[in-house]
Order: C-alpha cells, then sequence, then structure tokens
C-alpha cells in the first residue's frame, strides 16, 4: 500500500508540475538579476482541519506557517501548531492530550529557469524539518487482573510530560492560483529522534508527529497569501523607467 | 484549469486511500516463573558431580494465599498445575498485587511448600495492550520432604518464558 502511495504521488507531482511551468515561463528580453529576498508567504494547512473534522475527536491538529522566498530558489520556513488527541482503546483504556508543536526546515526549489526567462511562480520544492513538542499526557482506567490469585486494580497516569523531537522530509507541489494566492500540498516521511524507553508509559499520540509508531506519512494542503516587500515593487517602477528609450 | 485539476485530483486520491488502523493487541502479556526440575549425581568413583533434567511421574500445584480473617493460609480455588505425565519444567503465576507468592506442590504422593518472596513492577506495553506487572525474585523458600535445595537462576519474571528457578531432588 505505501509503496502504491509513494509512486502514485510522485508520478502524479512529477507530471503535474511540469505541465504547469510550462504554462507559465514567459521569455523576456533583458536579463533580470534575483533579487535575495522576494517575499514571505503566510500559509496555512487545510487538510489538517479536513482529517480533524473526520476523526471526530479523536485526533486534531491546526497549523500555519511562515515561508521567505530567497532568490526564488530557497525557502526557509517556520511552521507552528496545536494539536491534541482523546482516544478510547478497545479495553476502555483513555488517552488524552493536547499541545503546540513547532518545526523549522528548508524548501529548495527543484525546478530551474532560463537566465533570459521570468522566474516562474510555480514550485517543486523539496526539503527538511525538524519538529518539537513539549507537552502533558493522561491515560486513564488502566486495568491490571490478577485472573489466578483474583485481584483487580486499576490506575491512572496523570499529566505526564513528554519531549519529542523529529524530522521530516518534505515533498511537494505549490502553484499561484491568483495573484499572491498560493495553493500547494506537501508529502512528508516523519521520523522520531527521541525514543520511549521500553516499559515506561509513553503516549499514544504526539501532537505534531501523528500516532506514536517511530515513523509516519504526513500530508499537508496548504493555501498562501505571498507578501510582497515594498522594495520590490519599487525595484520593479526603476527597472521599468530605466528600459525607456 | 490544469493547475486546479492536479491540486484537486490528488487531494482526492490521498483522502480516498485511508487506511484502517489494527487496534488488537498482538502482545506477550503472560507473564509466569520458570521452574525447572534436576537431579544432582554424583559419581563415587570419579567424583565428579553432574546434573540432570528430572522429570516427575505425576505433580499437582496449588496456590496458597493468606485469609486474614481465618489468620491463615487456605488453597486458591482452582488448582494451577495438574498432570500425571512425565513434566521436567512448569510455569508459574506470581501475586501480581502482594510481594509473597505461596505454592503447595504435590511430587508423586510427596507435599512441599515453596514461597517466593518477589518485588513486582508495572511495564506499560501500549494503549490497546495496557499494562502487565512483572516481577523480580528476591527469595525462595521451600519445605524438604521432596525438594533438596532450589537454587534462583534469573532473578527477572517477565514474557520471556526462562527458567528462573532450578529445584533439586
Amino acid at each position: 500500500m505505501l509503496k502504491i502511495f509513494t509512486y502514485l504521488s510522485s508520478l502524479i507531482f512529477c507530471l503535474s508540475v511540469f505541465t504547469v511551468n510550462a504554462q507559465n515561463t514567459k521569455k523576456l528580453p533583458d536579463k533580470i538579476k534575483t533579487p535575495l529576498f522576494n517575499g514571505i508567504t503566510i500559509q496555512t494547512d487545510v487538510a489538517s482541519v479536513v482529517s480533524s473534522a473526520l476523526s471526530t475527536g479523536e485526533s486534531y491538529s491546526y497549523e500555519a506557517g511562515a515561508q521567505i522566498d530567497l532568490k526564488h530558489k530557497f525557502y526557509p520556513i517556520v511552521e507552528l501548531g496545536y494539536a491534541g488527541a482523546n482516544k478510547t482503546s478497545n479495553d476502555n483504556i483513555n488517552f488524552n492530550t493536547q499541545g503546540i508543536f513547532g518545526r523549522i526546515g528548508v524548501d529548495i526549489n527543484l525546478l530551474t529557469s532560463k537566465k533570459d526567462e521570468k522566474p516562474t511562480t510555480n514550485l517543486f520544492l523539496a526539503g527538511v524539518r525538524l519538529g518539537m513538542t513539549r507537552f502533558l499526557y493522561n491515560i486513564n482506567n488502566v486495568t491490571i487482573t490478577d485472573d489466578y490469585w483474583g485481584e483487580t486494580q486499576t490506575f491512572n497516569y496523570s499529566n505526564v510530560s513528554s519531549t519529542k523531537i523529529w524530522y521530516e522530509i518534505v515533498a511537494g507541489v505549490r502553484v499561484e492560483v491568483t495573484k499572491n494566492i498560493f495553493m500547494g500540498w506537501t508529502i512528508r516521511s516523519k521520523n522520531l529522534l527521541t525514543q520511549d524507553v521500553s516499559g515506561e508509559v509513553a503516549p499514544w499520540f504526539i501532537p505534531g508527529f501523528g500516532t506514536n509508531n517511530g515513523s509516519n506519512w504526513g500530508f499537508n494542503y496548504t493555501i498562501g497569501y505571498k507578501l510582497q516587500i515594498p522594495f520590490k515593487a519599487k525595484q520593479a517602477v526603476i527597472l521599468k523607467k530605466s528600459k525607456k528609450p | 484549469m490544469k493547475k486546479y485539476v492536479f491540486i484537486f485530483s490528488f487531494l482526492f486520491v490521498l483522502l480516498s486511500m485511508s487506511c484502517t488502523v489494527d487496534e488488537q493487541c498482538r502482545t506477550n502479556k503472560i507473564v509466569e516463573m520458570g521452574i525447572g526440575f534436576y537431579h544432582v549425581v554424583k559419581n563415587d568413583s570419579t567424583k565428579i558431580v553432574t546434573t540432570t533434567s528430572l522429570s516427575i511421574d505425576s505433580l499437582t500445584i496449588k496456590g496458597l494465599k493468606y485469609d486474614s480473617i481465618a489468620q491463615n493460609y487456605v488453597y486458591v480455588d482452582s488448582n494451577l498445575f495438574i498432570k500425571s505425565k512425565l513434566t521436567s519444567k512448569i510455569y508459574l503465576p506470581l501475586h501480581k498485587f502482594k510481594v509473597e507468592s505461596k505454592y503447595e506442590v504435590t511430587f508423586n504422593k510427596t507435599k512441599d511448600t515453596i514461597t517466593v518472596l518477589h518485588e513486582n513492577a508495572d511495564q506499560f506495553l501500549s494503549l490497546e495492550c495496557g499494562c502487565i506487572k512483572i516481577h523480580t525474585i528476591d527469595t525462595v523458600l521451600t519445605t524438604n520432604h521432596f525438594v533438596d535445595s532450589i537454587r534462583i537462576i534469573n532473578h527477572n519474571v517477565n514474557t520471556n518464558n526462562a527458567e528462573n528457578i532450578h529445584l533439586f531432588k
């Protein structure tokens, strides 16, 4: 299942990126030097909102991010979110938690435009993230039954503190659907760097990471707005004036 | 237009590939103390002592628990072990919430009482499997009607099915 998913997703975003890229490249007569700072995109993740609604409260996650455009090539990003879970097992053991999480990282645009072409606003991104969360969780109604000697005890683990760090390998696509409005998706391979001690109580869900499996797959579908920097607008006016005969 | 097609088609593919989570506990949760029966043979001519596995013809084991009202040990309602075939190894549950487990063991027709003093600790497995009790054996005491001596081989009682005690005739 995982392999099919990987093949499908790779195929779709390769095909789609090249289609989109072919539509948006316009030849410019003069060589334009790309400035270092090209704006900042504020984006929110819609996929987490949809999946939270579908999971009926068992787990939920909301996140947003800010990504800087450096030379249309490097895209440092900060992502912040809030997530939680309330899960009851078949044996009526209840787990609940909530907490904030953060990620920092960088994406690289793998699409290259020729020197005499206007840089494309559509991106095929690959990148990494380092995620971290510190949260409290409860595990309630844990029951141990002694079948032979005949005794039962029920106990709770309350306000257990946990800190988790993980890294993510990210790949995705982002397109400008209308002026300064961007939509796109990313798939992520998440891997925990901090492991639980065997036998000790451990969380079922980690905010920002998902279920505590050691590694997870994630999907984000983002909508964002790109804030253009004021001096870039001035630069465009100067460039226009200088081209007049 | 193609932009929207690829973005929404991918979203559709991803949502349609939702997976079900297996919530069954498949971890072994049985924690029992392993006891092996051994016989010490001493060769008088060579003076070499060898330990060989001992098979018991008939074995019955009952748990004994302390009755605070009667102020005496009474049998637990059910037998732990009854076997009339040759037996050289048995596994017994220790008390999960008390630090003493007492058993009456009948070897063929001879009875001995074995008392195990131990510590108990919680081991969390997962949300699906919950928690188990593991034990650390501290001391083992026995009467000597059939049993000659007892040796603790492995103090840790967990799900590994290890032999913890060697019981010598």
